[in-house]
């Protein structure tokens, strides 16, 4: 259905975050191996601890997989919003593709090269693209 | 008012951006008078290390910005499970609008005055309240 369009990005984002889950893990249990970390004996610890012994490089994947748990949560909720009150189609889709190419970009900057500042441009307008989304969905639900 | 119990979600999800613009409005000029250039900075930085260096009040505003992306990512389920299964009453508006009242005070609070126990009671009041619509989701989706 059309104004189910949104779901698509929603279902592509999604299976992102789980991709940036498998390269987190993909390069989190060579370097802990590396360092010489004995999981079977640790108790209590998370993942912010590696901060300290890992090399940063592994960690920008976990960085980035967290930051996928924050803002898109609103993007999700938003966006099946949208597609529940029957505005989830045309614009409101391609703006959602938007967000999420972005997320994707900013995902492989962020675990790569992760400049600071190229990092927060593209975080900058995905934020912009939910912004409108937002804006939508307000317009929508809340003045109508 | 809009009837729809999605409303109080699409107003929470558009404040949440409002701190993101209170975040950014005032950590770039901390930054600046703190001499720190981001063209400069080492790679890799991330907001959660500039605690300690940027005034506190500063940092204040992105606690309350990665507050929101906590608990409030349950009371958007929420909203959903009660809108999807015959759950919008106004009960659960009164609720939801309530929440998210409380949610934008608490953020007003945080970012500013930031004093413990006042923000502290505004948590619980608006946890009591996604407490109540999280017991009505699961009534009204098992019902």
């Amino acid at each position: 259905m059309e104004t189910n369009a949104i779901l698509g990005p929603v279902a592509t984002l999604a299976l992102w975050s789980m991709v940036m889950w498998l390269w987190m893990y993909a390069t989190r249990i060579p370097a802990m191996q590396r360092a010489k970390i004995d999981a079977k004996n640790l108790v209590g610890t998370t993942g912010r601890g590696l901060d300290d012994v890992l090399p940063a490089e592994v960690q920008w994947k976990a960085h980035n997989y967290n930051h996928l748990m924050e803002q898109p949560t609103v993007f999700y909720a938003v966006a099946l919003a949208l597609a529940i009150g029957g505005m989830g189609g045309g614009l409101n889709a391609q703006i959602a593709w938007a967000y999420v190419g972005l997320r994707i970009l900013h995902s492989i900057i962020q675990a790569t090269v992760n400049r600071v500042m190229w990092r927060f441009g593209i975080f900058a307008l995905a934020s912009l693209a939910l912004i409108a989304l937002c804006l939508h969905a307000f317009i929508g639900f809340v003045l109508h | 008012m809009s009837g729809s119990l999605l409303a109080p979600g699409a107003v929470l999800a558009l404040w949440t951006l409002i701190m993101f613009g209170w975040v950014a409005a005032t950590r770039f000029p901390a930054l600046a008078k703190a001499g720190i250039d981001l063209k400069k900075a080492p790679p890799g930085g991330r907001g959660a290390d500039l605690e300690g260096l940027l005034p506190r009040e500063t940092n204040w505003k992105s606690h309350n910005y990665t507050h929101l992306l906590e608990q409030p990512t349950i009371f958007y389920a929420v909203i959903v499970f009660l809108h999807l299964s015959g759950g919008n009453t106004e009960l659960t508006r009164s609720l939801a609008w309530a929440y998210v009242a409380l949610r934008i005070v608490h953020s007003v609070w945080q970012a500013t005055v930031n004093r413990i126990p006042v923000r502290f009671a505004l948590f619980l009041l608006s946890t009591l309240c996604l407490l109540a619509l999280s017991v009505l989701a699961v009534i009204a989706t098992l019902g």
